[in-house]
């Protein structure tokens, strides 16, 4: 119970600073912007803008940068850009429509993995339980229990 | 000598389908002499590929641009040491080298068993003489890196600057020798279905194998990660390309698999799931060099000629319904009595731990084909990067942290609430500690600063769990044998190799966790144009641009080399050289960043760009605990070696429970 309630304690100050806490970083934005873009060069070099090294890349963050100085903000070039390139500018796919099933399925193959894997646990253990009571043989007198429990004592002591 | 190269391809590829036919038909027949006359092969095909390959190199030392491969990978500048490397530059020598391996794999397979184990061997020497047979008709057929050019150039093309590094010498073969060694434990696999010997002897027989191939193929990874930080001038290491997703798969996949024959080797259990998963992670290597060869997924691995994407294509379609329909026939034969104690036991702690790297592999998989999904789909091509695995694989990745600490202190067979209390007391108070330490230090204004905070908190659990093992280990050991603390420690890891080898590489991996966790989530960089004079602090580190250096280093390349001198508290700590390097004929000039390691950090230095007035424009990364991983990963080294060192007191362990159950269940025979 008390490690119940520090665990407790120790999440609510989590989501307290979470909401505290808002550290703005210089360039923060662009950082953003070079994340969610990917580098359109005439090499086809296939990284994410923030990765890329190249003269293009360079242009584009000078021109991101000055497009963010003149207010615009990071959504609004994320549209520009996939109004001009299409989606494949974008470094990840949208959480909408049909892109959202690259995101859902990781997590519903290993939520479903998960009940097989408990499933297959349970008949393993249940078999284990079924052929027990088949071998077990007649009950024997209460010293034999008193035995049993100090070897099962024992045994959980053992580490194989 | 290109010639005898090429027609020693030729006799190799001949060799191998004789010797292929010739295992089966000797083993299905109890053919002795067709047995004796196939059992030449892997030596005879394994010599002609070495003589093959030992023309090519010759071909690319001697500058003979003759070839077209080495006119488009050399020319005469390049140093020696890349020419030697250049033979894996291109898709047609990269075929011939994994080629050279995968025969040298198979000739030691062949020293080491062609004596013994006579039912299941030939199928396994038929299976990796078929592999051959497939990469030697492409090599003949499709991509012959012998192949002429009428009126041969002064001079060759030469080797792409990125791959002027001492990491190509060293990163594609421990790769390959990585992709290539799973050939062994998959043959195997495929003998044991073939012969019908479906008990745990494929895997007894394989399993320093598997562990070779494991290790290779994640020092690989490492040495990749290492080249890519040191050689793309990003200041990261891991970009999530398709092609470094290929490798990563593989690897999950196999670290799946080494967990789940523990239980099949204590228990008789899981047959069918580890020969599925012995089978995936073979599929998954083809499928990494389709990625490679097709050009159908944009990567900035692919080889500039991807020509070869349907003939793996094919080849993986044929291999996964080949090996569906052997495991479908012997399903009967694979049945095993699974059975648990105990739904609370290391047993079942292994099965989720093969479900979270399964999840990480399908993650990984999906979000690698997602975008050919899309256009068949939508008709649209989308791409999936970084942010797409940071923000599905982090979370699971957790998951899999959490259950390394949870492996170990959880009971085999059975753990009952007293034992799991005992064992799990001290890891978990010493993750709650860290909890409360690092709550006021560490920054959680973001989520990738909570999952590093929580990356930290479970890497202490995790380590303390292990190392609780060790202590627990050691202290019985100077109990019974009045040894000092080293004497004990070292006997107990060294008469337990497998076990306290495979904590070693655990204790590697929280080091990898706790690496990526701090540099993703605390770096910091800048970039400033600067003169001569100038300077600029970053994280405590004041840095002055001193001058600017151009060196003619061969007619080739030209070297512009910066030169910054740090200070730290007022006091000079270290000068730093990032240079850009020019290539004749190359339209991007290659960076060469300079990083200063610690501990705590790297000081990651680019020279970005430069004017004609000397002024220059540097970019550096403060990223935290990168060297965390490499350290990492040595301590993986030293655990896998640890524990694939041959063990004579388990074997004698293992001689000792086989007779005792022949004494218990004497055969027929002797009844």
């Amino acid at each position: 119970m008390k490690t119940i309630k520090i665990v407790a304690v120790l999440i609510a100050m989590m989501w307290v600073s979470m909401g505290q806490v808002s550290i703005v970083r210089a360039g923060a934005l662009l950082q953003d912007l070079e994340n969610q873009l990917m580098c359109k060069c005439d090499d086809k070099c296939g990284k994410v803008l923030i990765n890329c090294t190249c003269s293009t890349s360079d242009k584009t963050r000078a021109k991101f940068s000055k497009m963010l100085e003149s207010g615009i903000t990071v959504e609004q070039i994320v549209k520009m850009q996939v109004d001009e390139y299409g989606e494949t500018v974008l470094s990840a796919p949208s959480k909408f429509g049909f892109n959202l099933t690259a995101w859902m399925t990781p997590f519903v193959a290993l939520v479903a993995g998960g009940f097989g894997v408990r499933k297959v646990l349970q008949s393993w253990v249940g078999k284990k339980g079924d052929s027990d009571s088949v071998e077990t043989p007649v009950a024997e007198p209460k010293v034999s229990e008193k035995y049993s429990k100090r070897l099962k004592d024992e045994l959980d002591g053992i580490e194989l | 000598m290109n010639d005898i190269g090429e027609f020693t391809l030729l006799v190799a590829l001949a060799t191998a389908l004789y010797g292929c036919v010739a295992y089966v038909m000797s083993a299905r027949g109890n053919r002795i002499d067709l047995y004796l006359s196939a059992d030449k092969t892997p030596f005879i095909v394994w010599a002609c590929v070495t003589i093959s390959s030992i023309c090519l190199w010759k071909a690319f030392l001697t500058d003979d641009f003759s070839l077209q491969y080495v006119w488009a990978y050399s020319n005469i500048e390049l140093d020696t040491f890349y020419k030697v490397s250049s033979f894996w530059g291109g898709q047609k020598g990269s075929l011939l080298f994994w080629t050279l391996l995968l025969t040298t794999y198979m000739l030691v397979v062949y020293f080491q068993n062609r004596k013994k184990n006579l039912r299941v061997v030939p199928y396994a020497m038929a299976v990796m003489l078929a592999i051959v047979v497939f990469f030697l008709f492409l090599i003949n057929f499709s991509t012959n890196p012998f192949e002429r050019i009428p009126l041969p150039p002064e001079d060759g093309r030469g080797l792409n600057p990125l791959l002027q590094n001492y990491w190509m010498v060293i990163h594609p073969p421990t790769l390959y020798l990585g992709y290539v060694g799973f050939t062994v434990p998959f043959a195997f696999a495929v003998a044991a279905l073939i012969s019908k010997n479906l008990d745990d002897s494929w895997i007894r027989l394989t399993r320093k194998w598997t562990l070779i191939s494991w290790f290779f193929l994640c020092m690989g990874n490492l040495f990749g990660a290492s080249w890519a930080y040191v050689e793309l001038g990003w200041g990261g290491y891991w970009a999530w390309d398709p092609v470094e997703n290929a490798a990563f798969m593989p690897l999950l996949i196999a670290t799946a698999f080494l967990h789940s024959v523990m239980i099949q080797e204590k228990k008789d259990m899981m047959k069918v799931w580890n020969m599925s998963l012995i089978l995936l992670t073979f599929a998954m290597t083809i499928f990494g060099t389709f990625i490679t060869r097709s050009g159908l997924i944009q990567s900035v691995h692919t080889f500039d000629e991807a020509t070869l994407g349907y003939y793996f294509l094919a080849f993986l379609f044929v291999i996964i319904a080949a090996c569906s329909a052997l495991i479908i026939a012997r399903l009967p034969l694979l049945k095993s009595a699974n059975e648990l104690d105990s739904f609370l036991s290391r047993e079942s702690s292994f099965l989720f731990n093969n479900l979270v790297l399964l999840g990480i592999a399908f993650a990984t998989f999906w979000g690698t084909i997602f975008p050919i999904i899309s256009e068949a789909v939508r008709g649209v091509k989308i791409t999936v990067g970084p942010p797409f695995y940071n923000q599905v694989n982090v979370p699971i990745g957790l998951a899999l942290l959490a259950l390394i600490g949870i492996g170990p202190v959880i009971a085999w067979r059975r753990a009952t609430l007293s034992n799991l209390k005992k064992n799990f007391l001290k890891p978990v108070t010493a993750g709650i500690i860290a909890a409360v330490a690092l709550f006021p230090v560490i920054p959680l204004g973001n989520r990738a600063e909570i999952y590093t905070y929580v990356t930290f908190v479970l890497c202490v659990f995790v380590l303390t769990s292990i190392l609780t093992e060790f202590y627990k280990g050691t202290v019985s050991r100077m109990g019974l044998h009045e040894e000092s603390v080293v004497g004990a420690l070292t006997t107990v890891t060294w008469r337990n190799k497998r076990r306290y080898g495979g904590y070693i590489v655990h204790i590697g991996v929280v080091l990898i966790f706790a690496g990526i966790a701090g540099s993703q989530a605390y770096g910091t960089h800048t970039e400033k144009h600067l003169k001569m004079g100038e300077s600029f602090e970053i994280r405590g580190y004041t840095i002055t641009y001193k001058k600017l250096v151009a060196i003619e280093a061969t007619s080739i390349k030209t070297r512009i080399i910066a030169q910054l001198a740090v200070e730290r508290d007022g006091k000079p700590y270290w000068t730093g050289h990032p240079e850009k390097e020019f290539y004749k004929g190359q339209n991007q000039p290659v960076s060469e960043v300079d990083v200063l390691s610690t501990w705590k950090e790297d000081l990651y230095m680019i020279l970005a760009d430069f004017r004609e007035d000397e002024s220059a424009t540097i970019k550096v990364y403060v990223n935290p605990m990168v060297c965390w991983m490499w350290t990492g990963g040595w301590i993986i080294a030293f655990g896998t070696m640890n524990s694939m060192w041959p063990d004579r007191l388990e074997q004698r362990r293992r001689l000792d429970r086989v007779r005792k159950q022949e004494q218990l269940f004497p055969s027929p025979a002797q009844e």
